[in-house]
């Protein structure tokens, strides 16, 4: 299990049997420019592996005015 | 993923440029990118004074910081536009960049010239975000003439340029389509503005701010919801996935051919403007559409509106 920030929504949600960040954009219908995956200090790209237990922040970069 | 250029772990990936790049090579490459836009399309020398619009948001800050970074002198601008909730929490975040940064700011208030944004929604009933964008740009421009800065710079990304040529596709506007660019020389009661961020996607603006630790404003404006340019992003967002390096080809392809030929069409159709009676802001009618605003908003008839300064 894994525990995702959706900013700017200030959304959390744990979410279950998600391996990469590619497969936690595809569940959060999030295309792969449309956000950040930021873990700790570090952006994940598309193919990284997400473990057990991870924080994760999904910032989305979408200007909405 | 590898990092292109040193082989690292990547951080960032960018499909449409085919490659992926780590933390500082990102960083190098990112500004590139804005100095090769600022070369190509000539938009100014070190010996400029720039101003550069801050919002308070991810893409003009980076911005600011990559050109107090390759050491023009620039100065920020800030416009207040009094919405409660929002606007302290945008002038706080450019407060508090130009400060860490030890930048030069100048803060422009429109609440108390008749022109905060609730009173202005308040006085319209209309979609506010274009009158929003006209008061911006008015304030823009009449602080870098008064100030003497030679160039205006905005925080327009890749995104918001494919945004607009769109909208501006889809109208078959003959006239914006002949101007639209990332530079438009200074002319007549105009300053030069220019979009140094022209090359660069939003995805990539928010990556480099957070890499940098450059805080910045992520709540949208209470305003916008429903603004058609987020619709249009979205439209381009799916495309590009598909065909990666769709936008900058759609964009590039537009200033290399479309808008010379739109351009071609315009000589001697473009509209003639005049100084405002009230302000001297160019306008093609007497008075231009901010002093018009003004009296909207103070529930006062549109008629001699040189009265009221």
């Amino acid at each position: 299990m894994i525990t995702v920030r959706i900013e700017p929504d200030n959304e959390v949600k744990t979410l279950e049997k998600i391996n990469t960040t590619q497969q936690l954009l595809t569940r959060l219908n999030l295309l792969s420019t449309q956000a950040l995956i930021i873990r700790g200090e570090e952006l994940l790209t598309p193919d990284r592996r997400i473990g057990q237990g991870d924080e994760l922040v999904v910032r989305k970069v979408v200007s909405l005015g | 993923m590898k990092c292109r250029r040193c082989k690292e772990l990547a951080q960032i990936a960018l499909p449409s440029h085919h490659t992926a790049f780590c933390r500082d090579c990102f960083e190098r490459y990112f500004i590139r990118q804005i100095e090769t836009g600022i070369r190509r399309q000539k938009m100014f020398t070190h010996e400029d004074r720039i101003l550069c619009a801050l919002s308070g948001g991810k893409d003009s800050l980076a911005l600011m910081w990559v050109l107090s970074h390759l050491g023009y002198d620039v100065t920020g601008l800030h416009v207040d536009l009094g919405i409660e909730g929002s606007s302290p929490m945008a002038r706080g975040q450019v407060e508090a960049f130009c400060q860490d940064h030890d930048l030069k700011l100048v803060v422009v208030e429109t609440a108390p010239k008749g022109l905060g944004i609730p009173e202005v929604y308040k006085a319209l009933k209309r979609p506010i975000c274009p009158v929003c964008g006209k008061i911006k740009r008015y304030y823009f421009n009449k602080t870098a003439l008064e100030g003497g800065y030679t160039a205006l710079t905005t925080g327009h990304n890749l995104d918001d340029e494919v945004a607009r040529l769109f909208a501006n596709t889809l109208r078959w506007d003959q006239s914006y389509l002949s101007d639209q660019g990332p530079a438009l020389p200074a002319e007549a009661g105009f300053a030069a503005k220019v979009k140094p961020l022209y090359r660069v996607t939003e995805f990539e603006t928010a990556a480099f701010c957070f890499l940098k630790k450059i805080p910045h404003v992520k709540a949208p404006c209470p305003y916008s919801k429903g603004a058609s340019f987020t619709s249009h992003k979205a439209l381009w967002a799916t495309l590009e996935e598909k065909s990666p390096g769709s936008k900058i080809a759609f964009y590039d392809g537009f200033l290399e051919r479309g808008r010379p030929a739109f351009a071609a069409l315009e000589p001697g159709h473009g509209t003639k403007l005049s100084p405002c009676r009230t302000c001297g802001y160019p306008t093609s009618v007497e008075w231009c559409g901010v002093c018009r605003l003004k009296r909207q908003v103070a529930g006062l008839p549109p008629e001699a509106a040189e009265a009221e300064e």
